[in-house]
């Protein structure tokens, strides 16, 4: 466990990294006097504008934020519901994938974007989306499920077998409880991903609302002040995102991290 | 002579090699084994078979006359590496047994904290196992096997991971524990002082394939000590006879 000090020195050093950084693309403003380079002030009066007044369609901030987080949480569940149980039993069953891997392992490393056409001629509205989500996401989280499941120590399971334990206490109670910390981090990685593919559902979900459509909307118009709060939204949100994930893994996961007493 | 609780005639490869050859041996009721032998001469393949989760190439493990098997017989195992479950506390790793059993949880939390207890660890019962020290695990290890009252307990070189220290505690408190709570234990080691301070009886086993070599019926008195010229003897014997490099 970290002691006080050491937690606020590093607040402290990440709140210096950020002024620093800050700093450095404010001199790169003033030096180059382009609207392509807004300076902070330039960008908090496009956050705030966005916040108060909307876009040029009188959409809010919020109701972006909102639209997209729902988008993705949609896309996120159904790689859940699917990944989860698909890769626990390719894991347990491991013929399954032996048998499949000529299907999974190439469609996993096809980019999202690279279905935006598909997606089109497959699927309309909110499909689209959950569709290009559920791709990102779905991935990370069968191969970390799939994964975990062959890192079972093989003792845990013995010391069951020997008391003659049934196969369903054993996965009940031994390999379902071992793995989930796995699909816990795998879950994280895939939310991440899902996030970070918003902006390319949005652009053929059709709906003018979403924080990845306010991004495209104000790139047409080369408007960099508006495109900077909607990057640095995306950002923000998948960063509050992952720790509000992993202090519930911490919280859940208490066995991983209570401390020593050697 | 009483009934032989186990018999064991049994021939295992993996492969092309050849692990256990021809290995005849019973156990008896009550009886404190140690089977002793050389690094790597297959013990933990033949505690796995004794405890019914290995199989066998030839031959059979019978246990009270039926063929060894978890779900029919009685049987507990210390094994050599860590076995703590590390999403239990103390308290459920060691009802494991009884609840898989079928105790209901309330006998079963009974019998948890009287086999804690028997291994010294009250106090610790809702502990998780990283909280605790090698010592301890292996403490617990123990306690979970005594938990379900086994007509056998195996045990694979239990302390092969603890420092000298921490071993000779761990063998006095064994002892204590086998005189306070009668059990057949089959202890698995290449420890000879281990295993002449602990044992009733010592098989020493051969190199690969590891077949039984010798056979010492050891009859002094207990508490025995280390530096009883009785002991020593019998020690020196038993090294000279066995390949072991200690």
């Amino acid at each position: 466990m970290r002691n006080t000090s050491e937690r606020i020195k590093s607040v402290l050093y990440n709140l210096l990294s950020l002024v620093v950084v800050g700093c450095a693309w404010q001199l790169l403003s003033d030096w180059q006097k382009s609207p392509y380079f807004p300076s902070i002030a330039a960008i908090w009066q496009a956050f705030v504008n966005l916040s108060t007044n909307g876009d040029i369609e009188g959409i809010t901030l919020s109701a972006h934020v909102w639209a997209s987080l729902i988008r993705i949480f949609a896309g996120f569940a159904a790689s859940c519901i699917m990944g989860i149980p698909l890769g626990l039993a390719m894991g347990l069953w491991p013929k399954l994938y032996n048998r499949t891997r000529a299907v999974i392992e190439p469609i996993r490393f096809i980019p999202p974007i690279a279905w935006i056409p598909m997606a089109i001629v497959l699927l309309v509205g909110f499909g689209r989306y959950v569709f290009l989500i559920w791709l990102g996401a779905f991935f990370p989280i069968l191969v970390t499920t799939l994964l975990s499941v062959t890192r079972v120590n093989p003792v845990h399971v013995n010391v069951a077998k020997v008391f003659g334990a049934s196969r369903m206490y054993i996965i009940r109670k031994i390999v379902i409880p071992s793995v989930l910390p796995d699909i816990a981090t795998g879950m994280r990685v895939g939310l991440g991903v899902a996030w970070m593919c918003i902006v390319a559902a949005e652009m053929i979900g059709g709906e003018m609302v979403g924080v990845g459509r306010l991004i495209l909307k104000y790139a047409e118009l080369i408007r960099m002040g508006e495109i900077i709060v909607g990057m640095l939204i995306i950002g923000i949100i998948g960063f509050i995102m992952n720790e509000i994930f992993i202090v519930i893994e911490n919280r859940v996961f208490r066995w991983r991290s209570e401390v020593s007493i050697d | 002579m009483d009934q032989p609780i186990l018999e064991v005639s049994i021939d295992k490869s993996f492969g092309p090699t050849e692990v256990l050859h021809d290995l005849r041996f019973d156990v008896r009721p009550n009886e404190f084994l140690v089977i002793v032998g050389p690094t790597s001469c297959g013990k933990t393949t033949l505690g796995n078979i004794l405890a019914g989760i290995e199989t066998v190439s030839k031959g059979y493990v019978k246990m009270q006359g039926e063929p060894v098997n978890p779900h029919r017989h009685n049987i507990s195992y210390v094994f050599q590496e860590p076995s703590c479950i590390p999403w239990y506390t103390m308290i459920q790793d060691v009802t494991m047994g009884p609840i898989i059993k079928g105790m209901d949880p309330a006998k079963a939390d009974k019998r948890g904290r009287e086999v804690i207890k028997l291994v010294g660890l009250e106090g610790f019962e809702d502990y998780f196992s990283r909280q605790l020290s090698g010592g301890m695990k292996q403490r617990v290890a123990i306690a979970r096997a005594y938990a379900t009252n086994p007509d056998l307990l195996i045990m694979d070189e239990p302390f092969g991971h603890l420092d000298a220290q921490t071993r000779y505690l761990m063998q006095i408190e064994i002892m204590r524990i086998w005189e306070q709570e009668k059990k057949t234990v089959v202890f698995i080691t290449n420890n000879i002082e281990e295993a002449t301070y602990l044992a009733t009886r010592i098989l020493v086993l051969t190199k690969l394939p590891a077949t039984v070599k010798g056979e010492y019926v050891i009859d002094l008195p207990r508490p025995r000590e280390l530096t009883d010229p009785e002991f020593l003897k019998l020690r020196t014997e038993i090294t000279n006879d066995c390949e072991c490099i200690e």
